[in-house]
């Protein structure tokens, strides 16, 4: 362990209130909801206990929480917020506009199914259905990773000026207490530094934003947004690396686990990916060439590195607990195009599997895997459960 | 400790990993009766020992009065596996009629389940012959300590010497450092819970 850190027991909500609490932002607007509150009740008792030095704002709605990060960010001041499902959702016109805006937000979403009907389980598609707002986006496994991820996450938006949504499955990340190091501040504070954009707005100063623009100015703005995107699988690799000279963990920008000479390698998001470790070593160990690759940079998807990982491999078996109707599931989806075109492509075969929350046990993914292999892929949507 | 996984066919597979086995357990409780707090005291007291852990616990739905569960894993190494518990190897049991259908099925066959009840052993036994079940009338030891109705501190003893982990000290200072208040009277519950399962497994024995 590092000098100063400290192995506690924390849950995912309150590893990610910690992880912001050390990332000392300015501005915290929140509003709670399941699966999300242990994050902002823990950020108030940091407040109140006067150990976080923020400004902390409880709007009526999730839509003026984002309203009141986007100026805040503007004004070149560090901002955290977090939300979930039904949250996000409202929020979703003014995760455009924050990444128009270059705000380098960083949130935690705690992923949990969106009604109707009502419920509480864990479930991605509230978040991958915000694939398209211009937010990078990270799916993690654990306490620890979610504590990690959202200091990563300042480095990464602010180096990019893009917002980073860090999302953790509701329950089994969430509201699971597991162990958990704790940096201590003074190394974060030598990772992180403070925030101080060339860029800002001050009543003092003459810069604004919010203009009404050309089609011209318009579409190189998009350009823009673009050509940051494009630089982020290289940011987040290198913040990534530093924070694991610095900690001595690393999660990757995409990670392979027992790759190495795979025939048959499963592709998951989040918390998905560790039932999967389990999975992947009962086959090894009964004879098959089996590995994971766990996407946890999403958004932008690292093209190179999934088609580095992924060719050559005869069978890839994506498991999505999310599902887009009329589509599938959407990490399907996304590596069937990024791997389109290659010479000899692997069969791809998509599989939605926890969706709604669904148990999803070790024993499912071996016969799902052991069952792939004998199969050609289904171009239509295929149900898991 | 001891307790293995249940050898059935379709997890033949898995269990050819070796290596260490993941201690699992489900505490069931009515919302109120603190089966929740209880599952994260006894996280809290393995991971005292340098043991890993994780524990999750049902939310959102659950009120005052309905069944809520806590689900705790064990181990020696990092725990991976982000699932539900299905087939548990000991369960703490807060109410016993709850000891029936959802929850009794997320126990393994054979195992071992620390119920709150003040009914001999023997009713159990013949009542669900395939598990072993051990009583201890927790609510009667709460009382005698001025706690009331709260009886997690008498049952996490109980389950404590049931499972023969963690030791009494660890669980007993794990509890009196997380209450609010009467940590006295909870660590004496504590020692009374582990007490009555010890005598009555020696009573066994004998």
């Amino acid at each position: 362990m590092n000098a100063g850190a400290k192995r506690v027991l924390l849950t995912g909500n309150h590893a990610v209130a910690w992880g912001a609490r050390l990332s000392r932002p300015k501005v915290i607007p929140v509003y709670p909801i399941t699966p999300q509150t242990p994050v902002l009740e823990l950020l108030t008792e940091f407040h109140a206990a006067g150990e976080l030095d923020a400004e902390m704002l409880t709007p009526e709605s999730e839509h003026s929480v984002m309203a009141a990060c986007i100026p805040a960010s503007l004004t070149g001041v560090r901002v955290f917020t977090a939300t979930a499902s039904q949250g996000l959702m409202l929020m979703h016109e003014l995760l455009h506009y924050a990444s128009g805006a270059r705000a380098p937000i960083v949130m935690a979403n705690v992923n949990r199914t969106i009604a109707s009907p009502w419920a509480f389980w864990p479930d991605q598609t509230d978040s991958l259905a915000q694939r398209d707002t211009g937010w990078i986006q990270l799916y993690v496994e654990s306490a620890q990773e979610a504590l990690d991820s959202v200091i990563q996450a300042f480095r990464i938006a602010e180096r990019v000026f893009l917002p980073v949504m860090i999302n953790l499955d509701a329950f089994y990340v969430s509201h699971a207490l597991e162990p958990v190091e704790l940096p201590a501040q003074a190394l974060i504070d030598a990772y992180l530094p403070p925030y101080a954009p060339q860029h800002f707005i001050d009543p003092e100063r003459g810069e604004s934003w919010g203009n009404v623009v050309s089609q011209d100015l318009y579409c190189r703005h998009r350009q823009d947004i673009g050509a940051a995107m494009d630089r982020v699988p290289a940011i987040a690799a290198q913040a990534d690396q530093e924070w694991q000279r610095a900690t001595g963990r690393g999660w990757g920008v995409i990670e392979r686990y027992r790759c190495e000479d795979a025939e048959l390698v499963i592709a998951s998001l989040g918390s998905m990916c560790g039932t999967a470790r389990e999975a992947v070593d009962a086959l090894r160990a009964d004879g098959h060439a089996a590995g994971l690759v766990k996407v946890r940079l999403f958004r932008p998807l690292p093209l190179a590195a999934l088609r580095t990982a992924l060719g050559g491999v005869r069978d890839v078996l994506v498991l999505d607990r999310n599902f887009s109707p009329g589509a599938g599931g959407v990490l399907h989806q996304e590596l069937r195009a990024a791997l389109y075109g290659m010479p000899s492509p692997p069969r791809v075969h998509g599989l939605l599997a926890g969706v709604g929350g669904v148990n999803v046990p070790p024993q499912k993914i071996v016969d799902l895997a052991l069952a792939a292999r004998n199969r050609e892929p289904a171009a239509e949507p295929v149900w898991a459960n | 400790m001891t307790y293995r996984k249940a050898r059935s066919p379709g997890r033949r597979i898995l269990d050819r990993q070796g290596g260490s086995v993941t201690l699992q357990i489900v505490i069931s409780g009515r919302g109120g009766q603190g089966a929740q707090l209880a599952g994260n005291l006894l996280a809290m007291a393995f991971f005292a020992e340098g043991r890993e852990v994780q524990c999750f616990a049902t939310y959102g739905g659950a009120r005052r009065g309905t069944p809520v569960s806590s689900f705790i894993r064990v181990d020696d190494r990092p725990i991976r596996v982000r699932c539900d518990i299905e087939q548990a190897d000991a369960l703490l049991c807060f109410d016993a009629s709850l000891l029936a259908g959802k929850f009794l099925a997320s126990a393994r066959p054979g195992a071992l389940i620390v119920v709150n009840s003040s009914r001999p052993r023997g009713e159990f036994a013949s009542e669900l012959p395939g598990y072993r079940v051990l009583p201890v009338d927790g609510l009667a030891i709460a009382q005698r300590n001025g706690l009331g109705r709260i009886v997690n501190s008498a049952l996490l003893g109980a389950f404590a010497r049931a499972l023969e982990s963690p030791a009494l000290d660890t669980l007993s200072r794990t509890i009196a450092d997380a209450a609010p208040k009467s940590g006295q009277e909870n660590s004496q519950a504590c020692l009374e819970g582990y007490r009555a399962i010890g005598e009555q497994l020696q009573r066994a024995a004998a």
